[in-house]
């Protein structure tokens, strides 16, 4: 019986063939290491938000008089409410970690070189939308927090001329946040974001499959011997996708999951303290307003160049050539220890992303 | 070979227990909020308030005003004022319920005439059969 | 790299090019509240009163106020002296209502429009009834100020205030038997917070217990000790409502804690367990 029914499946879906093509025969580089599992915890860090948020929208009530109100209740009166929210909200917070030490990772051992540029930018685009998602998502609960905290980000576009006010306006739906900017963003978070970022993502796994993955530049290379010729099946030497690999991954997911409900026991409220617990009031503005954490860099650098459309036309320039930066980077050496002025300049950057981070949270 | 297998125990183990942590709460996480086993309804003699009149009761805990309204019958409220929770008391002269902690002040119908409050207060169901009004049953039902 | 220096001077020339649009962006956006500073309500009230035309003693009544707690609940000058705050003309005529400074003894009245309650329980007091028979006896502002008003508390029953007109010593008395109960609406008052902090709704709560701290607070202004210590059971029976909840719910959250932490091991078992398995296939393959 158990028989016929895995040979029906196989004829219609042919599992067998999948899981020999997909796991077994495809083939990672010998010397690859844990840095490269990031790119699949975010892809499961992004799963777990669109299977808690679907929860959230379950309760959640997208109006401004009722947001935070149904917030409170999913926090005290739906069973097991606290769990999803706090799975969600820390996990927007965790998943920009990950994708910035993906980021990392990949700019140090210089993955995204050719043929890989494509892969690059669609990983780009892809934080981008992440952070158009917390953006969104941050203004929901219509709390003192949110409401004043997106006040600020969006307001940054204005820095534009002529066209900036126009560019906020819509964003906002009005001059200002208010029960639309609440629609809006909703929209936005639930309807319009998902399936651009999942497009992006299927792009992006369907380059890493179709060309494979880079190998680490650090000690013997095994790619620089065989440049890629194409689709990088058995033939191709290297450690079986599955089960070594594929185990390091999940051992990485784990990680993950320990860390975020360590932090939802210990620190319950680090991403939602203080006014994330008043309803959002538009006629007082808590003192100590800031954007949150991931947009402190890019606010605080507007607040601090005088000329503002020389600031904001500094951030424009940093995110196209981050966007583009395999097309202008094209030496073939890998090694970013090989290359000092490559490294100092990716590590002023950090430095300064850093810098101005903390300087913007004071 | 032996590790391996164990490992593979282990990690069955481990993993329905991740599993049922989670299905379980999302059990009681979509299941429809249980009814709760409070009073359905109380009722008052209709001769305790006469025209014009109201009388305060406590109805599942919560203060509650039934009034014998001029020409509109008879009505309930609560009497938690919707702005800070104070109870409001009722003023036979001016046909008004007020809150003696800000001067909030609601009609017969419950609405808003004055004051702080952001909201109208809320209205308990009520219906009136023969010489008792049973309070906590709506009219329709 | 060329074309990444070629793009920068460009914007830098478009940059200077658009230097006038600087102002309009500044204005914009660094003149918003959060840029800093309190916001300051338009009202004609405030901007005659902070005017340099003003009397140094009513120039500094909107300073006062900003500071108050009616202030902090959105309860302006208007809301208690009438006139229209709208219309700088008619701010201060009578006929929108106007009503500057009350006479002594008609305070209570003027207070009283808003706290129907304490003024009722006043008047009938020694206090009120001592202030309409001889306009001497002390008044709401006498106590709790006008302007600058602050959250009523058990500290305005002081040796120094009450000691301007009569002895202590029956004001100690009164203060002993408001203390325990004022202590313990202001300790579930924290413990609320402390689970509204958490994310919690607390508002039912907080609700019952603002009613019951007011309703204490008008029987206080009685001045009739006997009536408060009579009384006190029925208030300790509500604050105890309440307290079974806020113990309900801490209950609640330490089962969260619990669960999560719970949860933290599965994981980090999971990984252990999942780590060492893939160390085998390393070791074997």
């Amino acid at each position: 019986m158990w028989k016929r029914i895995r040979d029906w499946i196989e004829v219609r879906i042919g599992l067998d063939e999948l899981v020999r093509t997909q796991l077994r025969d495809y083939r990672v580089p010998e010397n690859i290491n844990i840095f490269y599992t990031l790119g699949f915890v975010a892809m499961v860090a992004y799963m777990i938000q669109a299977v808690t948020g679907f929860f959230l929208l379950v309760y959640y009530v997208p109006h401004s008089e009722h947001a935070f109100r149904s917030i409170q209740d999913i926090m005290t009166r739906v069973p097991y409410g606290w769990l999803f929210r706090q799975m969600h909200v820390m996990g927007g917070n965790l998943i920009v970690i990950v994708l910035i030490l993906h980021l990392f990772s990949v700019l140090f051992t210089g993955s995204y070189k050719k043929p890989r540029e494509l892969t690059w930018t669609s990983g780009g685009l892809m934080l981008a939308t992440v952070f158009l998602f917390c953006l969104s998502g941050f203004l929901l609960p219509w709390s003192q927090l949110s409401y004043w905290s997106t006040t600020i980000v969006t307001t940054m576009p204005a820095a534009f001329p002529y066209v900036g006010d126009f560019v906020a306006n819509v964003l906002r739906g009005g001059d200002h946040i208010s029960g639309s900017t609440l629609n809006r963003f909703f929209a936005l978070h639930v309807a319009l974001l998902p399936p651009i970022l999942v497009t992006l993502l299927a792009f992006h796994l369907f380059l890493i499959r179709r060309i494979g993955i880079s190998s680490p530049p650090f000690g013997e290379t095994v790619e620089e011997n065989s440049p890629w010729v194409g689709y990088k099946h058995e033939q191709y030497h290297g450690q079986p996708f599955y089960p070594g690999f594929f185990l390091k991954e999940i051992f990485m997911v784990m990680i993950y999951l320990a860390v975020m409900f360590f932090f939802i026991t210990f620190t319950p409220t680090f991403f939602a303290s203080g006014d994330a617990n008043i309803q959002a009031d538009t006629l007082r503005t808590p003192v100590h307003s800031r954007p949150e954490w991931y947009f402190l860099a890019p606010y605080q650098m507007l607040k601090l160049i005088p000329n503002k459309f020389f600031g904001i036309g500094v951030q424009v320039i940093f995110v196209l050539l981050f966007l583009l930066w395999p097309f202008i980077d094209t030496k073939a050496e890998k090694n970013v220890l090989k290359r000092p002025f490559l490294l100092s300049v990716i590590l002023c950057c950090m430095v300064l992303w850093v810098v101005l981070t903390i300087w913007g949270a004071y | 070979m032996k590790r391996r297998r164990f490992l593979g125990v282990l990690l069955a183990v481990f993993g329905a227990t991740a599993a049922t942590s989670f299905a379980y709460p999302l059990l009681r996480f979509f299941a429809p909020p249980s009814r709760d086993s409070r009073v359905k309804n109380v009722s008052i003699s209709k001769n305790d308030i006469p025209l014009g009149g109201a009388r305060s009761i406590v109805f599942n805990d919560n203060p509650v005003i039934v009034i014998n309204r001029y020409e509109k019958g008879f009505v309930a409220f609560s009497r938690v004022c919707t702005h800070l929770g104070c109870l409001v008391e009722y003023d036979k002269g001016q046909r008004k319920l007020v809150c003696p902690c800000h001067a909030g002040t609601f009609d017969l119908d419950g609405n808003v005439l004055s004051g702080p409050p952001p909201g109208p207060l809320p209205l308990i169901p009520l219906k009136v059969e023969g010489d008792f009004i049973i309070i906590g049953t709506s009219v329709t039902g | 790299m060329k074309y990444v220096l070629s793009l920068l001077i460009v914007l830098s020339a478009a940059a200077v090019a658009t230097a006038g649009y600087r102002e309009t962006f500044e204005k914009e956006f660094l003149s918003k509240p959060w840029a800093g500073g309190p916001i300051v309500e338009k009202s004609a009230c405030i901007e005659c009163h902070t005017s340099d035309m003003m009397k140094a003693s009513f120039r500094g009544i909107p300073d006062e106020w900003q500071g108050s707690w009616h202030a902090l609940n959105e309860v302006s000058c208007h809301d208690c002296h009438g006139g229209d705050p709208k219309d700088p003309s008619m701010a201060m005529s009578h006929v929108r209502g106007f009503v500057g400074k009350p006479n002594y003894e008609d305070v209570p009245e003027f207070c009283g429009k808003c706290h129907i309650g304490i003024m009722k329980n006043y008047l009938e007091s020694g206090h009120g009834r001592a202030l309409k028979a001889t306009r001497k006896g002390p008044n709401c502002v006498t106590c709790h100020g006008s302007h600058g008003i602050q959250r009523a508390s058990i500290d305005i029953i002081n040796e120094q205030l009450c000691t301007r007109c009569h002895s202590y010593e029956r004001a100690k008395t009164m203060k002993q038997a408001l203390f325990l109960t004022e202590k313990r609406m202001g300790e579930i008052g924290k413990e609320l917070n402390e689970l509204r902090g958490e994310g919690i709704f607390v508002g039912d709560e907080e609700k019952t217990l603002f009613s019951t701290q007011a309703e204490f607070r008008a029987l206080f202004h009685t001045v009739d000790v006997s009536l408060v210590k009579k009384s006190t059971d029925e208030f300790t029976k509500r604050l105890d409502g309440i307290e079974k909840n806020v113990r309900k719910t801490s209950a609640e959250l330490r089962i969260r804690r619990n669960f999560s932490a719970f949860l933290t091991f599965v994981f980090a078992g999971l990984a252990i367990i999942v780590g060492m398995l893939a160390r085998t296939y390393k070791d074997k393959d």
